[in-house]
């Protein structure tokens, strides 16, 4: 079978997306002033704005978690989903040279784009970290189920990552257009204020994978919660069919990259 | 018997002249148009035409093939085929091991990067588990004569240092099939010799090349050539026999060229002593080569040099970039300029070669490129010929004077 074939193939390359999220990584810091300091400068600096205008502005309700935690604990992930995609939808067109002279399988380019916006999500972590502490709030047990959080937000982002690399190679406005949407995304995602209990967006929780796996970041680390609630099973769904068309269309088209690259 | 490396099975492949269509926006406003597009009797839509038609390969270990052909031909789609980053649209292709390609060396480079780091990325890019990067990392950087700069960022690296670390690198993969583009011309000349070295060793531990060039010195180290032209495979068979057909194709189109009076390329007369035009020459006798060019753009410091390449296989010498006879303007006309319809005369105080049949190589080039300016692979063609007066049989007629000398006149006459 032929999808069995490649991805035995695929799997013999994974050592290949390593090594390019490491080229990504280290490029990116190793000549710049701030060096990992990028990772965090995003998600800490709209962390900043966002406390200034929901803390201090329009006040929004959080609970008992004060509202720059509430906030970068939506912001870290966001940022990760959005670097996803950002920096997937380019791989090939930046590594063109590559794609039209040497063969490997071609997946690697966007998943190792994957691989390093995970790196500066583990960085990022970091400051969490510090935040917590500095206000004195202790993550719950549910901190533990985080990783299969993180596992299907990675697969979503992966699944869509292939098809924006694959799509931008075939039409290349796509990156365009991918700007506005992860703008619009990030609004429609309820990233920086707590998700409405009724009206018309409780439906979105289901289409939007990303809003039940922000609230589910957000339950399991500060909320004391321990477990799922059924949006956040549709996300995975999502998120696994994202994943599995995503690659199935990519390897569909990557037979003609080397002409159209 | 042992498997082919590879096999090629009636191969097709098309390709597109432009993108059809390169945006979201063209995809829309194409739509109808598409839906109506017709193919025609030949299997192809607008703007399609074949790559390549109905080709079939097979290549043992340790075989050369050789691709020649006009621009165009499709020998840059045969190697592609071959190294996957393109797919038949029929028949099948098919590689037994490992493809390494001295294609695009350095493509997957990281200016920022050291040596060291690039070393392991583009070993990881050819297809080497970094465990096997590590093992090979000495010899990969004395291969590469760069032990003092690998912890320099490439983009510090001259072009030839950057080549020699990317094919050091690509020398290291263990390839089952190898893929030349043209002749390589990377790093000063010893270091293209040790790569032309390593090629050959390559081949004889089994290792199948293929090679695409216009050199025919290079072509004749071949087992076999293939000569492609317009995606279709004219003939494959022994260097002589292929080269010959090629350039008595590309020798009518010079001559067709000739009468429009502008191909530009460098053309060669040989003379007698009394400036007759001759196509024949005793071996001993003075001669003269004349060779006209018409340069479109001022060449400083032109360099002409003259090929001579006997038709005799045996007299072709095996290592690229070396013939058996060279003559060469080299160091001579340095502070020259010269454009538009120029002429150069070179004397020669005996053909001292090889009897026989010889075709003629001239290339135009400014003293300071590597790369030659105007090239023409079938500037002239004249014989070499057996002194009327001499006895011999032999191949190669030295000018000889004989005299009794005195000493040993005296003891003979004892």
């Amino acid at each position: 079978m032929s999808i069995a074939r490649d991805l035995r193939e695929l799997i013999s390359y994974r050592e290949l997306v390593t090594v390019f999220a490491r080229r990504e990584i280290r490029a990116r810091y190793r000549h710049s002033l701030l060096g990992a300091g990028w990772a965090v400068a995003l998600p800490v600096g709209l962390t900043l704005i966002f406390t200034f205008v929901f803390a201090r502005i329009a006040p929004v309700d959080t609970g008992a978690v004060p509202y720059p935690i509430f906030a970068y604990i939506g912001l870290l992930p966001w940022q990760l989903h959005a670097n996803i995609l950002n920096g997937s939808v380019r791989s090939l067109i930046d590594n063109r040279s590559l794609v039209i002279s040497v063969y490997f399988a071609r997946e690697v380019l966007p998943l190792s784009r994957v691989g390093s916006a995970c790196f500066d999500f583990a960085v990022g972590a970091t400051v969490l970290v510090g935040l917590m502490a500095w206000y004195g709030v202790a993550p719950g047990p549910g901190l533990l189920l985080v990783p299969l959080v993180l596992c299907a937000q990675v697969s979503f982002g992966a699944g869509l990552a292939l098809f924006a690399a694959g799509g931008n190679l075939l039409y290349r406005d796509v990156q365009y257009v991918l700007q506005v949407v992860i703008t619009m995304w990030m609004f429609g995602s309820a990233v920086v204020y707590p998700i409405p209990e009724t009206g018309w967006f409780i439906w979105l929780k289901y289409v939007n994978p990303i809003t039940p796996m922000l609230d589910a970041y957000r339950g399991l680390i500060v909320g004391g919660r321990w477990g799922f609630d059924p949006p956040f099973y549709v996300a995975c769904g999502i998120s696994l069919l994202t994943l599995v068309l995503g690659w199935l269309w990519f390897r569909r088209v990557e037979r003609r990259f080397g002409e159209l690259a | 018997m042992s498997e082919p490396v590879m096999r090629m099975d009636s191969v097709w492949k098309r390709l597109r002249r432009r993108a059809e269509v390169s945006t979201l926006a063209e995809l829309v406003s194409g739509l109808p148009k598409r839906l109506t597009a017709r193919r025609d009797e030949d299997g192809l839509r607008d703007h399609e035409f074949w790559a390549l038609r109905d080709l079939s390969l097979r290549l043992m270990p340790g075989e050369t093939l050789g691709i020649v052909g006009p621009n165009g031909a499709g020998k840059s789609s045969v190697l592609k085929l071959l190294y996957r980053i393109f797919r038949p649209d029929r028949g099948s292709v098919h590689v037994n091991g490992r493809v390494t390609g001295l294609i695009e060396l350095g493509a997957g480079f990281h200016p920022m990067l050291t040596g060291r780091d690039n070393v392991f990325i583009n070993g990881a890019i050819l297809g080497l588990k970094q465990r096997e990067i590590r093992r090979k990392y000495d010899s990969i950087v004395e291969f590469a004569e760069l032990a003092d700069f690998m912890d320099m960022p490439v983009k510090n690296f001259s072009s030839g240092m950057y080549a020699r670390l990317a094919f050091a690198v690509a020398a290291h993969a263990d390839p089952a099939l190898l893929l030349v583009d043209e002749v390589l011309a990377v790093g000063d000349a010893s270091f293209q010799n040790r790569c032309h070295e390593w090629i050959e060793r390559t081949r004889r531990q089994g290792c199948a090349i293929v090679m695409v060039s216009h050199q025919m010195n290079v072509l004749q180290s071949a087992s076999r050539v293939l000569y492609l032209k317009a995606g279709r495979a004219v003939v494959l068979g022994a260097p002589e026999a292929v080269i010959e057909r090629y350039l008595g194709d590309q020798a009518d189109l010079t001559h067709t060229a000739e009468h429009s009076g502008d191909d530009g390329l460098p053309h060669a007369d040989l003379l007698d002593a009394d400036g007759n035009v001759i196509v024949e020459s005793p071996a001993h006798v003075p001669v003269r080569f004349r060779v006209h060019v018409t340069l479109r753009e001022p060449v400083k410091g032109p360099v002409v040099a003259l090929d001579l390449l006997h038709e005799d296989p045996r007299f072709r010498v095996s290592t690229p970039g070396a013939n058996l006879a060279q003559l060469s303007s080299f160091g001579t006309l340095r502070d020259e300029t010269v454009v538009g319809a120029t002429s150069f005369e070179v004397d020669v105080a005996g053909l001292h070669l090889p009897v026989g049949r010889y075709r003629v190589a001239v290339t135009v080039r400014a003293h300071d490129a590597f790369a030659a300016t105007i090239r023409n692979e079938n500037a002239l063609r004249f014989e070499v010929v057996r002194p009327s007066e001499s006895p011999s049989q032999a191949l190669i007629h030295l000018e000889q004077k004989w005299r009794l000398c005195a000493a040993s006149a005296a003891k003979a006459g004892q």
